[in-house]
């Protein structure tokens, strides 16, 4: 008998990216933050928001969310990736990246991200999900040059939806399966919209103070269903129906012809570090 | 030594960062067009003068076209959802009548001149700022602002790295199979199902080139010894936790205040308690972030230093942004802020001109890049 | 330095051993070569030396691993970085990095070096491997000679003590694998590292081999000369050895030719009687001028080529001569930008790409099989059929991506063959191939000149351009420089002659058996 400290049993490598109680608590936080930090022209009328508070805070936002993102980062990376999980993300990212402007519209529509990142959430788990959703829109910002305020926003963004993704019940499968991603996909698709037009609602149409302004303006301090029609008239009029409407259709589209064959392939690639074991050539 | 300061020599990317957020900062605090024209030419002037030979750094012209973009786009929301509340009218256009469940929405209509010129001087201010982060956007090389992240981050670096070496390969890939497409004898595809196809044939092998080379790659990185240098031990990564957490509240709570205007006490200006927290929640963050890396021993090579030029950089951003905070205090505010109603030209007065040369220093006191690669006469 | 105690190992999805029972030692300072059929076992038991199996690939390992006097048995890979310095077979998936400072010096930045020792190793290892015009230039834009230079000192930069290469030239033509080889052979000799290579070139490395392990069912270590005479892979000039029954056997072409001093003075006074191919004159396959150019860069610069029915053509010369481009021309899917190429009537022509993995998309054999029916308009089952006659033994429902290089390749070969083509184009088909598998190959490709078909293989493998083809042209700068006989073209040439060749010389025998055939 061999001493038991001689036999090595590693089972087959797996690719992911594990979520500890203390990652989930740091992500919990970060959400909250960032729907705030999002959401404030909502969330906070009935204490009245000072004007000339009002009109910095969208810049003030996009400098704090970095801190808070690098701090999310840093907690999830600590934990558990390991050089295949990191060349795994490294890669989909690229390719994120890469689709992105050839297929993809301008800054504010990220139409064909959405494809592989809920696949790859799917496939690797929700950590895993989550950090590719920060890489991809970070690779491509800094390949792109989309560096600028929206960046960290749509880091956020891009990340929750990979989270989604990796947080589906696992045991559907078949064409229930590619049936609820595509609905994750349509879903994330106006909602990303959404959220992203929230944040930059009172940063492109200005906010009104003294009006003069339009009359799809933030107004400070107005009643929370009067700032929601505005805003839902802004986002309506300006993506809901032309960005939003095509990044769902794409994403729908994408999933329906090659969701399944790349699934297969994200899938395999986490079993895949078995060294080729077929025989020769040898008739 | 002033011969070896100027040696060309790339600067510490968080310096060009840094000289950019202060001058956005100073936008920030500003409608003056021409003031902000002006740091908008300031800020090309740089760029112009040392940036390096890379793709990030051609992408500069791109912001200036976002730039453009966004005053069109906040001039023609006044114009076309109503821009009518002031006094000078400009033009009249038919008002397109709406339901009344549409709630204080206006479609065209009589568009004023303050209206106008409020959206003008704001997308402008916007742009200005934007045309900042696009500027250090410019002269940072992103992959050395990566590699001076503090460890905590060094994952996040290295997925940045993997994924720009992944890309031309990722290119090459797709070349092949593409062309390798052609050698599969097709049949005329006549459904769209069958022409959707096509589509497979070609991103399942690049992808799972991909992945293969990806399995290598980790590989190559594990018998380096990437990982080696070990994660924290469980006090420093409780300490990392708690800090991160302290961080995030401090930052929510000063957010709030700062928005919903809370009571506060002023110093010299400053709201004593929110500036408190502010700084409290970012060195947390700091100190978040040095905790969780400290056990881990990865060294630098070569390391671009800190020295004179960098803090020069830096100086010259601050003391605009400080310059612009002064002058809105004690000095000309209406230079900063001029009129709209009733209106009055704006005008670039010396204090602000000095402002705009302080800012453009670095064009001229810093080290150039590496000058580029002599390039060979094509024969 | 290297021991391995009763090492088996098995992975985790299957129950077959793939390591029983290894034993061995490899002292200090020597340079060991591994050799054995694809699929043994030997990149299993490379990887095994730094615990990449199973650490990193998962499975069962039982046995004890001995480095340098430490139990490694139970360590990580990464724990081994300054013991053991690993390089694979393609150098450009293995860079992290996308400078040549910035890779050789990523391993010490992992391992915590300090920043001054770091500089002054980088520096050193830029000149140890005579890279140092390379320092700030992208990975990307080198040849692949100077990537796996890179990928050698980006171990060696650490200073490992044992050094170890998995078929380190497997994707190099032989121009960049001689400059490889020779490094390789200085870094033994100057610095007395030792090392571990795995290499299917074996003539290049077995004259500095101390020793020999020879992986097949069971493990061999020995003396080269003990081990290679046993040894059921040989290169050329052993077999021509062993079956000549020279004693010692000989590692150099100089041994060679002092054994062969009675033969070839035999032949200088009554040359042998050597086979003359058949000519040919039913042509299949005939190209006029053709010219392929991608912006200011002639790939291809006027060639005329005209491939017979029956005849088996090499197409040789060093990489970015065009012959890849020349290949793509002819068959109509590639650039042409100029000339004509006329085909007999109902000629099909088919081109197997360099990458074979390329075509392939579906999951499993059989799916790849039934989609070129479908393609072909041909029965079920016709493409699964000829697949099976082609290479017996692959498994219809493994998946594409699992086969061996050799597997992958028969699949693409049955897909492109399945329409029954007159003209075949192989491009590079031997990359990656060992000797097992070019010999199948060889079969496969006479089988095909016997039903009639032209065939065109673009290749750098000399002796099986010896073994398999009638007639050679040779590339230069998208011109041809030389068409004509296989052994006029092969014998007369300093780069492209055999081990054999060379061993005979002046007299033009290029294969073992036509030596033995002469020497009677």
């Amino acid at each position: 008998m061999r001493p038991a400290d001689q036999m090595l049993d590693i089972p087959p490598p797996i690719v992911g990216v594990a979520i500890g109680w203390r990652t989930w608590l740091v992500m919990i936080a970060s959400t909250l933050l960032g729907l705030f930090a999002i959401g404030w022209p909502l969330l906070i009328p009935a204490v009245g928001v000072a004007p000339e508070h009002a009109d910095d805070a969208p810049f003030i936002f996009a400098a704090l969310l970095p801190v808070i993102l690098l701090l999310v980062i840093a907690q999830v990376t600590e934990g558990g990736l390991d050089a295949r999980s990191l060349a795994v993300l490294g890669v989909l990212s690229a390719i994120n990246a890469a689709i992105r402007p050839a297929l993809g519209a301008g800054t504010a529509g990220v139409e064909s991200v959405f494809f592989l990142l809920i696949l790859a959430g799917r496939a690797f788990g929700p950590g895993f999900g989550y950090l590719l959703g920060f890489t991809s829109l970070f690779a491509s910002a800094l390949l792109t040059a989309g560096v600028g305020p929206w960046l960290p926003f749509q880091m956020l963004c891009a990340g929750w939806v990979g989270l989604a993704a990796g947080l589906l019940p696992k045991r559907v499968s078949g064409k229930a399966e590619m049936a609820m991603l595509i609905t994750l996909g349509i879903v994330s698709a106006y909602l990303f919209g959404a959220l992203m037009n929230m944040w930059f609602w009172p940063f492109i149409t200005g906010i009104d103070v003294d009006g003069t302004g339009s009359s799809l303006d933030y107004v400070p301090g107005a009643p929370i269903l009067d700032n929601l029609t505005r805003f839902g008239w802004f986002t309506l009029l300006t993506s809901t129906a032309g960005w939003d409407t095509g990044r769902a259709i794409t994403t729908t589209i994408a999933l329906l012809v090659v969701g399944r064959p790349v699934l297969a392939v994200l899938r395999r690639a986490s079993g895949m570090a078995r060294v080729s074991t077929g025989d020769t050539l040898k008739p | 030594m002033i011969r070896r300061y100027l040696l060309p020599r790339p600067l510490h990317p968080f310096s060009w960062w840094g000289w950019a957020i202060a001058l956005a900062v100073a936008a920030s605090s500003a409608s003056n067009p021409l003031l902000l024209l002006g740091i908008i030419a300031v800020a090309s002037l740089v760029v112009m003068a040392r940036r390096a030979d890379s793709p990030w750094a051609k992408a500069f012209k791109l912001y200036l076209w976002l730039g453009v973009f966004i005053v069109i786009l906040r001039v023609g929301f006044r114009i076309v959802f109503g821009g009518g509340d002031g006094p000078t009218i400009l033009f009249n256009l038919p008002e397109v009548p709406l339901p009344t469940w549409v709630r204080g929405i206006r479609l065209l209509g009589s568009v004023s001149l303050e209206a106008v010129l409020t959206g003008l001087y704001d997308g402008l201010r916007l742009a200005t700022i934007i045309i900042c982060v696009g500027a250090a956007n410019a002269l940072a090389n992103p992959k050395k602002l990566l590699a001076s992240l503090p460890g905590a981050l060094y994952e996040l670096g290295t997925i940045m790295v993997v994924a720009v070496s992944a890309l031309p390969q990722l290119g090459d890939s797709l070349q092949r199979v593409m062309r390798a497409r052609k050698l599969r004898r097709s049949p005329e595809a006549r459904t769209r199902r069958q022409r959707l196809r096509v589509v497979e044939t070609i991103i399942v092998p690049v992808l799972s080139d991909a992945l293969e080379r990806s399995l290598s790659l980790a590989a190559s990185m594990d018998v380096r010894g990437y990982g080696r240098s070990g994660t924290a031990n469980p006090l420093d990564r409780a300490l990392g936790l708690a800090l991160g957490l302290g961080a995030m509240s401090l930052i929510a709570v000063w957010a709030y205040r700062y928005l919903a205007n809370a009571p506060d006490t002023f110093v010299l200006g400053f709201p004593v308690l929110s500036t408190a927290l502010l700084l409290l929640g970012l060195a947390a963050a700091g100190l978040a972030l040095w905790v969780s890396g400290r056990t881990v021993q990865r060294t630098r090579y070569r390391p671009i230093r800190w020295g004179l030029a960098e803090t020069l950089v830096v100086a010259s951003g601050v003391a605009a942004a400080l310059l612009i905070r002064l002058i809105a205090r004690y000095g000309d505010a209406t230079a900063l802020f001029p009129s709209i109603h009733p209106f009055t030209w704006p005008e670039l007065t010396l204090p602000l001109l000095g402002v705009l040369a302080i800012a453009a220093l670095p064009a001229f006191i810093t080290p150039p890049p590496y000058a580029a690669a002599p390039r060979r006469q094509p024969a | 330095m290297i021991r391995f105690e009763d090492i088996t190992f098995r992975y985790a999805s299957s129950e077959a051993l793939r390591l029983d029972s290894v034993n061995f030692e490899i002292e200090e300072g020597e340079l060991c070569l591994v050799v054995g059929p694809t699929g043994s076992g030997k990149s299993t038991l490379l990887g095994c030396i730094n615990n990449l199996v199973p650490r990193f690939t998962g499975g069962v390992r039982t046995g004890r691993v001995v480095i340098d006097g430490q139990d490694t048995t139970l360590l990580q890979p990464r724990e081994l970085a300054t013991t053991v310095g690993y390089v694979g077979q393609d150098p450009l998936a293995g860079f992290v990095t996308d400078t040549v400072e910035e890779e050789l010096a990523y391993s010490m930045e992992q391992l915590g070096f300090a920043p001054a020792e770091m500089r002054r190793r980088v520096e050193e290892t830029l000149d140890l491997l005579g890279i140092a015009e390379l320092r700030s230039r992208d990975l990307r834009t080198l040849s692949g000679g100077q990537q796996q230079r890179v990928a050698i000192g980006s171990v060696l930069a650490s200073s490992p003590k044992v050094l170890v290469l998995d078929e380190p030239t497997s994707a190099l033509d032989p121009i960049a694998a001689e400059e490889v080889l020779a490094m390789i052979s200085r870094l033994v000799r100057d610095l007395g590292t030792t090392v571990v290579i795995a290499e299917h070139r074996m003539e290049r490395v077995i004259e500095f081999a101390d020793s020999v392990l020879l992986v097949s069912s069971t493990v061999q270590h020995g003396e080269t000369r003990e081990i290679l005479a046993v040894s059921p892979i040989k290169p050329p000039l052993v077999e021509l050895g062993t079956r000549m029954g020279w004693q010692p056997l000989p590692l150099t072409i100089r041994e060679g030719r002092r054994l062969a001093n009675p033969q070839r003075r035999a032949w200088a006074d009554e040359p042998p009687g050597l086979p003359v191919p058949t000519p040919r004159d039913e042509p299949k396959l005939t190209a006029k001028d053709i010219i392929v150019r991608y912006g200011p860069k002639v790939a291809v610069a006027g060639v005329d080529v005209t491939l017979h029915a029956g005849e088996v053509t090499a197409l040789m010369g060093r990489n970015g001569c065009g012959k890849s481009s020349l290949m793509w021309a002819l068959h109509g899917a590639g650039r042409r930008d100029g000339g004509t190429v006329s085909l007999g009537d109902e000629t099909r022509i088919s081109l197997v790409p360099q990458t074979p993995s390329d075509l392939l998309y579906l999951t499993s054999v059989a799916a790849e099989c039934e989609q070129s029916d479908q393609e072909a308009g041909l029965p079920e089952g016709t493409t699964l059929a000829l697949l099976r006659r082609l290479v017996p033994g692959i498994e219809p429902e493994a998946h594409p991506r699992d086969l061996s290089e050799g597997q992958k390749l028969a699949v693409v070969l049955a897909v492109e063959l399945a329409g029954n083509p007159q003209v075949v184009l192989l491009d590079e088909p031997t990359r990656g191939l060992d000797y097992g598998a070019k010999e199948a190959l060889s079969d496969i490709v006479a089988g095909m000149a016997r039903e009639g078909r032209a065939v065109l293989i673009a290749t750098h493998d000399v002796e099986m351009v010896a073994q398999t083809c009638e007639r050679v042209i040779v590339m230069a700068e998208g011109e041809v420089v030389s068409d004509g006989p296989t052994r006029e073209v092969l014998a007369n040439s300093a780069l492209l002659a055999t081990q054999v060749a060379k061993v005979a010389n002046p007299t033009p025998v290029l294969t073992v058996e036509e030596f033995v055939h002469a020497a009677g």
